[in-house]
């Protein structure tokens, strides 16, 4: 069982790390060396600046908001809720002045954050049932979602363990030092092990291993190509 | 599948592989955001009339060929071969959009469904699935101008009989010509469209501003366009970009076609001239103070539908209704806006195949008609032949009581000294 903890921990985290990291450069680069389509793409009338409105476009999706604002509420709540745990993330590294600029307890969120992004995820999956979006969703559609939630059910669990029902063995001082390890090129998965609840925090990562895998090669290359191609929309 | 054609159709696809496809084929996030956004699903909602299933169409095979998910894992993208059933399938899928791109405002991300079906066209083409009316058409429009000293002598003959309509419409001074064709270093290059209602407005409110302008010995209208043929598309607009270098006019103006506004506008790449549309022209005679008109009678309630080409993808937006400002005083805007206008359901090649599609054109577009019923207005104006001819089947079909009428011929018209 051991090998199996430090298999995920360790080397897959790795791994998964370089694919995700790899890949995206090199959907990027494919991308800019692929032939140039030299007539304008833009949809009028035309504001300006169109920097700033694409920006507004790629992270406010107004057009969403005005045509389903039930869908709009849940897709901003969703990305507002990831950018806030990435924040967390950062935190279990190491201390940020910045991000205690609203004094809190670290992992930012008390759990309400990785609550949101469950209720949002469920959102998102029952809506995929009903038709038309049923008709053309694919595997992949689900297998994402999937992904994602059960990353998110026990990353949360994680932190509802610890915040929500007292269960104090896991905590923030035990991850940074497992992280820096990682980071530091000298993995060791000592101070995550000797605790009850480690299977969670295994099973988190292992999820969000797979997830950064398949990253590059899914529809989540979204989150790079979201404002070049509202700039394009947007006549930049 | 014939090996052969199998990979004439992969070299299509890759060819149409620019930077910006790669993103639409790789972005998509299937949310169906866009489904409500095209008129065809808004008027009949099935599922096979969303842009994106339409889109899908050509990102299965895609992936089958050219990504690496694909490639590993066909099934979880539901990456599909090209095979004896994929130009039915997309004959489908092609042919049911009309590339009004009003799904693109949508999309989160921008997607460009016209763009994306530009390959499925260029992959009937090579399957010889594509309308062969279409093909046959562009290939008449390159052969005219292959061998244009045949058809000259009809065509200036034809000018001479609609010449007394010209002047009827506004008086020349003696000796002026009421349809001037070869002149050189002339301002405008007029591109019209086969038939008089094309020409003979425009002509007179050109003389009636005191234009030094000239005819173009061909058509507008793009059928290599339609079809989604790049290098039929070139060759017709070749045509006219070389009659104009020849002339050293300084501005080639557009009549009432969104798609030759659009192409000769943005697909032409860099020319010696202005490109301008019909509609601009006149805008700008108006504020020149070039030509007056007189307006309509104020209980006359009108509207304007936006040609998609021309308004939501090239641009004129403000200056139809600058114009319409100035001849009617009940204006009724028909949708919230312009950026949003339904499509009439015509364009993508859809009305020039006729009969063939007016079932599918009537169904498909009754979002359009509720729109210009809602405006409960007389006259419904366009700047569009296709536009125009579709308005005019919808008004018969869903009896909307209106009287379609080309922007351009209200001008002339109202036309006074
Ligand atoms: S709105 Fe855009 S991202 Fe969403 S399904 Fe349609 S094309 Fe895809
Ligand atoms: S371009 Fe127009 S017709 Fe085609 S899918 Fe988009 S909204 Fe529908």
């Amino acid at each position: 069982m051991d090998s199996v903890y430090y298999f995920i921990l360790v080397p897959m985290v790795y791994v998964a790390f370089f694919i995700f990291i790899a890949g995206n450069i090199l959907q990027i680069v494919k991308v800019i060396q692929r032939k140039r389509f030299a007539p304008p793409l833009k949809i009028y009338p035309e504001q300006k600046p169109s920097f700033l409105w694409a920006i507004y476009d790629a992270f406010l999706f107004p057009m969403v908001r005005r045509s389903n604002p039930i869908l709009w509420f849940f897709l901003i709540g969703f990305h507002v809720c990831v950018f806030l745990l990435f924040l967390g993330h950062l935190e279990l590294i190491g201390d940020f002045s910045v991000l205690q600029i609203i004094g809190h307890e670290i992992f930012i969120g008390r759990g309400f954050v990785g609550l949101g992004i469950l209720i949002a995820l469920l959102f998102f999956l029952f809506r995929r049932f009903a038709s038309p979006v049923r008709q053309f969703s694919v595997p992949e559609d689900y297998l994402i979602l999937m992904l994602l939630l059960l990353t998110a059910i026990f990353g949360s669990q994680m932190d509802w363990a610890r915040t929500w029902y007292g269960y104090g063995e896991l905590t923030v001082y035990e991850y940074r030092p497992y992280i820096l390890s990682l980071i530091s090129l000298s993995p060791d998965i000592g101070p995550v092990m000797d605790v009850g609840h480690s299977f969670m925090l295994v099973l988190h990562v292992f999820f969000a291993n797979l997830l950064l895998m398949f990253f590059p090669f899914s529809k989540l290359v979204h989150s790079i190509f979201a404002v070049p191609l509202n700039m394009i929309r947007r006549g930049k | 599948m014939d090996p052969k054609l199998h990979q004439e159709m992969l070299k299509a696809i890759s060819d149409k592989l620019t930077g910006v496809m790669q993103m639409y084929l790789d972005t998509c996030s299937r949310c169906g955001i866009c489904a409500s956004a095209c008129h065809v699903y808004a008027s009949v909602p099935e599922f096979e009339n969303t842009p994106v299933y339409r889109a899908e169409s050509i990102r299965k095979i895609y992936k089958k060929y050219f990504k690496l998910q694909g490639k590993l894992l066909p099934m979880i993208g539901e990456a599909v071969d090209i095979d004896d059933n994929t130009a039915d399938m997309l004959k489908k899928t092609a042919y049911s959009c009309t590339g009004c791109r009003r799904c693109m405002v949508y999309c989160p991300f921008g997607i460009d469904t016209q763009q994306i079906m530009s390959i499925a066209k260029l992959l009937l083409i090579k399957a010889e699935s594509e309308p062969e009316i279409l093909s046959m058409l562009a290939d008449v429009s390159i052969s005219k101008g292959d061998s244009l000293d045949s058809v000259k002598e009809n065509f200036l003959k034809g000018l001479k009989k609609i010449e007394a309509d010209v002047v009827e419409k506004w008086k020349l001074e003696a000796g002026k010509v009421a349809i001037p064709t070869e002149v050189e270093n002339a301002d405008i290059l007029y591109v019209a469209l086969a038939g008089a209602h094309s020409i003979v407005p425009a002509a007179a409110i050109f003389n009636a501003a005191g234009e030094n302008w000239t005819l173009s010995f061909f058509e507008a209208v793009n059928f290599g366009a339609f079809v989604g043929d790049p290098s039929k598309t070139k060759l017709i607009l070749d045509r006219i970009i070389n009659e104009a270098i020849r002339l050293k006019v300084k501005e080639v103006c557009i009549c009432e076609c969104g798609t030759a506004y659009r192409v000769m506008a943005q697909l032409s790449g860099d020319k010696p001239f202005k490109v301008s549309s019909i509609t601009q022209v006149h805008a700008r005679y108006i504020r020149e103070g070039r030509i007056k008109l007189k307006p309509l009678p104020a209980d006359v309630s009108v509207t304007y539908h936006d040609p998609c080409q021309i308004a939501r993808n090239g641009g004129v937006i403000d200056e139809p209704r600058y114009i319409i400002g100035q001849i009617a005083k009940d204006y009724r805007e028909m949708s919230p806006d312009p950026k949003t206008n339904w499509c009439c359901g015509g364009g993508g090649g859809l009305v020039a195949l006729g009969d063939e599609t007016i079932d599918f054109r009537m169904k498909s577009s009754k979002v359009k008609a509720d729109q210009v019923k809602k405006s409960r207005a007389k006259i419904l104006i366009t700047a569009c032949e296709n536009c125009h001819t579709q308005l005019d089947n919808l008004n018969e079909h869903y009896k909307l009581g209106v009287e379609v009428k080309f922007l351009s011929s209200m001008v002339a018209d109202a036309l006074i000294k």
